[in-house]
């Protein structure tokens, strides 16, 4: 009796379904692009292979919100302390206009290498002036660029001189004097990352540092990667929990509607139910069976519609990284989505169960 | 023998707007078990409201109902319906079958609430009995109005109620089906000695019955 109800009113099915699909969706890539954004952000820089991150006091995790930037020589004061084999300074610039949140590393090639262990290079090679430019594969996919082409960043023209394998750190690196020239910053640098001689050493090097510059924001690798969850990035998960809100409310009010003009339409039926000794229990498990059959289609609909996005996504911004449905997230969309249907069936479920069977039975 | 259905004084008042407009005005009256009763009268006499009644549909405003020894005043709307599930059969002047089910699981769907489980024999018996068996499969859209109804009969009485309530089961009907229901109606009676309410305006109909009743204005003016 629920199938057939659910394929006898097909227009009614197929919105349900859509509306439920929307929102799973609607979940699962919200969530795919926030932690993507994360994991890209964290793996990339766990890439760079550094044990110690030290910051200025008040820097974030997330590179592009960054704090003013503190004098390189810093970095210095770093190489000197025991079990330190390598410092990198390195300098942001935001180049918001092509890169979103991402970052440029202003890098000096001779310490990065050092801490990094070097770029592998597809093609091209290091810096040869001030104006080059090495991008990561992804990026110079995206952009359709190639050693030799043109890069306009941060209202500059920048000379593309290789093309690196991603994953280390930035998608754009520039030379750090020109970083600094370009920003005004001379002799600034806004990160340092510490290589130990040993990464058995990592402890001792941080609490070295932390005894040199008390009150600056100094991470182990480790600790550093923790760090970037969404619960440490302001907003974020309001964000997430908005948008999430906002896809089950739509869930919610299409079923509520759905369900709503269905009793309307179903009054006499409901009747004829009660006349059958239906019980109020009986109605109402009807409809919320309706739609949590509605619900349950939504959710397969919903999966394979997050799995179509992320595909199209991908291919089309391939810098932009989704992570794809984990099985916790899946589960979690599912639950609200079908908790989404059946409050937003309940009340006209209810109001079906009330409804008196005389009346109901005189509906025309 | 106690009777099957008893009322006494038996009144029900529906209020339209601010004004109580009386459908019953003390009707008093006793059905045997077995028995097929005809009830007539011309319309707005109270003789639906009486059936809803019975059936346990709506509760009366004052006055006694006892029915199969079950007293409504001392019953809810919740034990009305359990009433209603296990002893009454209702059929309809518009057959009301759902639309969206075949006659099978129109008829199935009876025993389905009633949660006793689907009885084979009892369906083939039924189904056979009223010449339905071999439009199972179909959908009420594709029936006749003569079938409609008697899949609509085969629904009420699948679950074997006590008293079968039907609500001018002939008035949709041409004067071939009408005998044809008819023909049904008094069979069951005869042969499973099923207690029978109907409300008709056909005198035809009526003479089919054991026993007529007259309503008017909310009375029963001869019995």
């Amino acid at each position: 009796m629920i199938v057939v109800n659910v394929l006898h009113r097909p227009i009614r099915t197929v919105v349900s379904v859509l509306a439920v699909a929307i929102e799973v969706t609607m979940v699962l890539i919200v969530v795919g692009l926030t932690t993507g954004l994360l994991n890209d952000a964290a793996r990339r820089t766990q890439g760079i292979g550094a044990d110690v991150v030290v910051q200025p006091s008040g820097a974030s995790f997330m590179f592009s919100l960054s704090s003013a930037p503190v004098p390189v020589k810093v970095g210095d004061r770093l190489a000197e302390i025991p079990h330190v084999l390598a410092v990198a300074p390195v300098l942001f610039q935001s180049d918001l206009s092509t890169h979103g949140i991402g970052v440029i590393f202003g890098i000096d090639m001779a310490s990065w290498n050092r801490v990094s262990g070097g770029f592998v290079y597809l093609s091209g090679e290091s810096f040869r002036g001030p104006m080059d430019v090495l991008v990561d594969d992804w990026y110079a996919k995206a952009n359709h660029l190639k050693v030799g082409s043109t890069l306009s960043l941060l209202s500059q023209n920048f000379h593309v001189c290789g093309i690196v394998e991603h994953g280390k750190g930035s998608r754009l690196f520039i030379p750090l004097s020109t970083a600094q020239e370009l920003s005004s910053s001379h002799d600034k640098a806004s990160i340092f990352f510490v290589k130990c001689t040993d990464p058995g050493y990592t402890d001792d090097v941080e609490a070295a540092i932390q005894r040199l510059l008390p009150g600056w924001e100094i991470h182990s690798m480790q600790q550093f990667m923790s760090m970037m969850t969404s619960n440490n990035l302001p907003a974020l998960d309001t964000f997430i929990d908005a948008m999430i809100g906002l896809a089950v409310s739509i869930g919610f009010l299409v079923i509520f509607l759905s369900m709503y003009t269905t009793i309307t339409e179903r009054t006499r039926e409901i009747g004829i139910l009660k006349s059958l000794g239906a019980s109020k229990g009986y109605i109402l498990g009807i409809i919320l069976k309706e739609a949590s059959l509605l619900g349950a289609v939504g959710i397969i609909a919903g999966y394979i519609g997050a799995a179509l996005v992320r595909k199209v996504l991908v291919g089309s911004f391939p810098t932009l990284y989704v992570e794809s449905m984990s099985a916790g997230w899946a589960a979690k969309a599912a639950i609200l989505a079908l908790l989404g249907a059946l409050i937003g069936a309940f009340y006209p479920a209810l109001r079906a169960a009330r409804l008196d069977p005389v009346d109901a039975l005189a509906y025309e | 023998m106690e009777p099957i259905i008893r009322t006494e004084d038996l009144k029900k008042l529906y209020r339209i707007g601010k004004l109580d407009v009386p459908a019953l005005r003390g009707v008093n009256l006793i059905v045997e078990e077995g028995e097929f009763l005809a009830i007539v009268g011309p319309s707005g006499c109270g003789k639906s409201t009486l059936l809803h009644i019975l059936g346990g549909l709506t509760g009366p405003t004052s006055g006694r109902v006892l029915v199969d020894g079950n007293d409504f005043r001392a019953m809810n709307d919740a034990d009305r319906t359990r009433f209603r599930r296990h002893k009454i059969g209702f059929v309809f002047q518009r057959f009301n079958l759902l639309p969206t089910l075949t006659a099978r699981d129109n008829i199935e769907l009876a025993q389905s609430i009633q949660g006793n489980g689907f009885n084979p024999r009892r369906f083939a018996q039924v189904t056979e009995m009223l010449g339905i068996a071999a439009k199972l499969n179909h959908r009420p859209y594709a029936l006749s109005g003569g079938e409609q109804q008697r899949v609509a009969i085969a629904r009420a009485v699948i679950c074997e109620p006590k008293i079968l309530l039907a609500d001018e089961p002939t008035g949709n009907l041409d004067t071939e089906n009408s005998q044809l229901v008819l023909n049904m109606l008094r069979t069951l009676n005869r042969s499973f000695r099923q207690t029978i309410l109907m409300i008709t305006h056909n005198p035809e109909a009526a003479a089919v019955a054991d026993r007529i009743i007259r309503m008017r204005d909310g009375r029963v003016v001869s019995a």
